[in-house]
């Protein structure tokens, strides 16, 4: 990931100073510090326009990053990640990642000059290629120049979690802990015991036995999260499910927001989408624990954001 | 020798011309068998339902008439079966050695020495395909298909659909896992992997109740053939006793002349056994009996001096002796009868067992048994595999039905793929939306095993998970104290009855060891 080939005598003792510390805590922070962001004139852009195409969202947010060729380089394998763990109702229930916004996503990956892209989740008891075509981000994607993937049983390895508080180790989809970029394309919904599920609970679809989260999710998120650090969290808040989430079915439940939250930080990314439904990211354990671990902020206030108007 | 020339010209066109036919219906054996085996292979993976899956049903006279008889209805859809009665009304039982992939398979499967064997068969074992015809039919006059479990059809659907392609699959996978260490196999798989899976290749394994027996019963049919060739064509198949029966009515058959020389050619060479010698007899040619024939054509490829030939025919063929009399057929039609009266008193048709979920649409479990047809097409289209098939559990009548087990997968809220495959209607044809408010069974909770009510933990995956808009589970927030006398804030889960549809999917997912915490049971009222 790194073209640096050496290190300063500053990175040097920095690196020195934690894996003592990680010694003495017996974990090793190292794991955490080694995630690399790309330097970007903004922290955070949000794209919101009520008569605005979610295209033209999705392009004006990751403009406002510097362009998806600052994450995407010439020949990188992407594995975009979208929220399709049911797709029981057209996309404007927004109980899925509205096929739109996955399809401009991939787009700008293969304008940026991806080799490949692939898109995937697994559903909680449908089959991948049923709620691809359900939701019709199976054809959208393929329009677009990217692939669906059904994710198959044999590409999970179980793999440690150094910095899990909770667990240690789980199962998880390999290809995206292998591939060069990868793109978490969430939607902000409801739901009951987590609250809301945003940018780091969309991550539960490249594992097995996610029922097993749930005594403690808010943590195992967390440190599910610390091991799978997407490149880019472009989260779909177009079309909002207030209640009854996660699978909805009420459009009395949908909220129109018209917005686009981009960033490399998927805590703030959630943490900001999470004021759409008056709440803060200190309100949703996940958040809250992963900032706390380090892996991004929940204070909006010590960000660069960008907002614009679409 | 001039006329021999003539003779043997002769011959040798005529045996060409058959041998050309011979071609042609292995041909279409092989296509036959290839359109069984991919209307069964696109239903298993796409998770969408083709309606032309059950077309081999809607042309089985045996399955469209008993199911018309047992439900007490014409059934639109399987009214292609007249085009099968037709043809055999006027060729005879060309089904038998052209279509049905159960005796395509059959002639594929050889035996040394079977020949030898079937000589020491007595002609009369051909009258069993007639007592359990009848014996079909008298059940079905009563309401019961339980014996379709012996159409040929629905034996070799149900041994692809719950063993054959299972094991293929769970074959291919394991292959897989194992070659999927070594970085040079890889791409190959990888390649199949994003080619196959999820288009022919399942994307989840399917797994069916003690599927072996289906497998042994359908293993044993083809083992059969050891003691004579298409054993079960000949002796057993209640379907090819329908056609037999049909076909000596039948107006156009191959007939013997009377320049047969007694080469016995065609009788080695007749896998139905069919032809009868007339040894001792110079005169008498020997004889095709119409209702064993199977149309396979070798005997006119194969007669030395052209001797066979179709001829139409206006009178019906001289009963054999293994034909039931009346006497017989009456006694096999109420003994059908009396069996359907018999199991009727099974407990299970007083009281359902209480985890027997028929899939979505069923309503009566009376109606059901009077129109499934037991052939599992459901089974394999349910891309949750949660379809499975019944041992018992419908009691020995609803042998191999279909009962939703949602621990191993449940009623997909989006799918109504088990009523657009069903070849009768037994499970009804369903726009999304109604099925959606079929009620299959009612979600009972165990306040013992569930999480936050036994354990104080935190979970609600059973209302995560509910599809209905309302959500039929639902939660309330208390203050409990946890086993360490702490006191913990969490939400417990509460099933609302009137909003429950069944599908199971909180049974499925509940994370509660072993047995679900939450499970469906049957509804003693809609």
């Amino acid at each position: 990931m790194s073209d640096k080939s050496s290190i300063s005598r500053r990175e040097f003792l920095q690196v020195l100073l934690l894996g003592g510390f990680s010694s003495m805590f017996g974990r090793n922070l190292l794991s955490l510090t080694d995630f690399e962001t790309i330097e970007t004139e903004f922290d955070l852009a949000v794209a919101r326009g009520d008569s605005a195409t979610p295209t033209a969202l999705v392009q004006a947010a990751i403009a406002a990053l510097g362009g998806m060729e600052a994450f995407v380089k010439p020949g990188d394998d992407v594995i975009i990640k979208p929220n399709i763990v049911a797709a029981d109702y057209s996309y404007q229930y927004a109980a899925y990642t509205n096929p739109e916004v996955v399809a401009a996503v991939t787009a700008l990956c293969i304008g940026a000059g991806a080799e490949r892209v692939r898109v995937m989740d697994r559903p909680s008891s449908s089959t991948c290629e049923q709620v691809y075509a359900r939701s019709g981000i199976g054809d959208a994607v393929t329009t677009a120049g990217g692939q669906m993937e059904v994710m198959s049983d044999i590409k999970y390895r179980k793999v440690d979690i150094p910095d899990g508080l909770d667990i240690s180790n789980w199962s998880v989809y390999g290809d995206v802990l292998d591939t060069d970029v990868f793109i978490n394309v969430p939607i902000a919904k409801h739901h009951r015991l987590s609250k809301l599920t945003l940018s780091m609970k969309n991550l539960m679809g490249v594992i097995t036995q996610r029922n097993q989260f749930h005594p403690n999710l808010g943590q195992r998120i967390a440190d599910l999260a610390s091991l799978i650090r997407p490149t880019l969290t472009i989260m779909d808040a177009v079309n909002i499910l207030m209640d009854r989430g996660p699978r909805g079915g009420n459009l009395s439940d949908v909220k129109q927001m018209n917005t686009i939250i981009a960033s490399q930080d998927f805590v703030a990314t959630g943490a900001y989408a999470a004021t759409f439904f008056d709440k803060t990211g200190a309100d949703i354990d996940a958040l809250r624990l992963g900032a706390e671990m380090g892996l991004g902020t929940i204070d909006l206030d010590s960000l660069n954001i960008e907002e614009i108007a679409v | 020798m001039n006329i021999d020339n003539i003779q043997n010209t002769h011959s040798e066109n005529s045996g060409l011309k058959w041998g050309r036919w011979r071609r042609i219906r292995q041909a279409v054996q092989i296509l036959g068998l290839l359109l069984f085996i991919y209307l069964l292979l696109i239903n298993w993976s796409s998770g969408e339902a083709s309606s032309q899956s059950g077309i081999f049903f809607r042309l089985n006279p045996l399955t469209a008439i008993t199911a018309m008889i047992a439900g007490r209805e014409w059934i639109p859809m399987m009214g292609w079966a007249l085009i099968t009665l037709g043809v055999t009304l006027l060729l005879g039982r060309v089904w038998c050695g052209w279509i049905c992939p159960m005796g395509t398979t059959l002639d594929w499967v050889r035996f040394r020495g079977a020949f030898q064997r079937s000589a020491k068969i007595s002609p009369r074992w051909r009258s069993v395909k007639y007592m359990l015809l009848l014996l079909t039919l008298g059940m079905a006059l009563l309401g019961s298909l339980t014996l379709l479990i012996f159409d040929p059809i629905t034996i070799i659907t149900r041994a692809t659909t719950t063993v054959l392609l299972p094991a293929l699959n769970y074959g291919i996978t394991q292959l897989e896992f194992a070659l999927y260490k070594y970085k040079v196999f890889q791409p190959a798989i990888n390649w199949v992997e994003s080619t196959l899976r999820g288009v022919v290749l399942p994307s989840i394994q399917s797994a069916f109740a003690l599927s072996i027996f289906i497998f042994v019963f359908f293993a044993g049919i083809l083992a059969l053939n050891a003691l004579a060739e298409r054993f079960w064509c000949r002796y057993l198949c209640p379907l090819g006793g329908l056609l037999g029966w049909l076909s000596k009515i039948s107006l156009f058959r191959p007939l013997i002349k009377p320049q047969c020389i007694h080469c016995d050619h065609c009788i080695s060479e007749c896998p139905m056994e069919a032809i009868q010698a007339h040894t001792g007899n110079g005169i008498q040619p020997h004889e095709i009996t119409p209702s064993e024939c199977n149309l396979c054509m070798d005997c006119l490829a194969d007669c030395p001096d052209s001797s066979i030939a179709f001829r139409w025919q206006a009178h019906p063929v001289l009963a054999q002796e293994y034909d039931p009399s009346r006497r017989q057929a009456l006694v096999s039609l109420g003994m059908g009868a009396a069996g359907a009266l018999m199991l009727s008193t099974n407990v299970a048709a007083k009281s359902p067992n209480p985890r027997l979920i028929r899939p979505p649409g069923v309503e009566d479990e009376d109606d059901f048994l009077s129109k499934c047809i037991h052939c599992s097409e459901c089974m394999q289209v349910c891309a949750t595999t949660g379809l499975q098939p019944t041992l018992l559990e419908a009691g020995l009548e609803g042998l191999w039905t279909p009962n939703l087990v949602p621990r191993l997968g449940p009623c997909d809220y989006s799918c109504t793929a088990c009523g657009e495959v069903c070849p009768s209607g037994a499970i009804p044809l369903l726009d999304l939306e109604t099925k959606r408010k079929q009620v299959m069974g009612l979600a009972v909770l165990d306040q013992n095993r569930c999480l936050p009510w036994a354990y104080a933990t935190h979970c609600i995956v059973c209302e995560e998970m509910c599809p209905v808009p309302d959500k039929a589970v639902r939660v309330e927030e208390v203050a409990v104290i946890d086993e360490l006398g702490g006191e913990v804030y969490l939400q417990q889960p509460y099933v609302v009855r009137d909003l429950c549809i069944g599908c199971g999917i909180c049974e499925y997912n509940c994370p509660m060891e072993a047995q679900s915490a939450i499970q469906v049971q049957r509804r003693s009222s809609l």
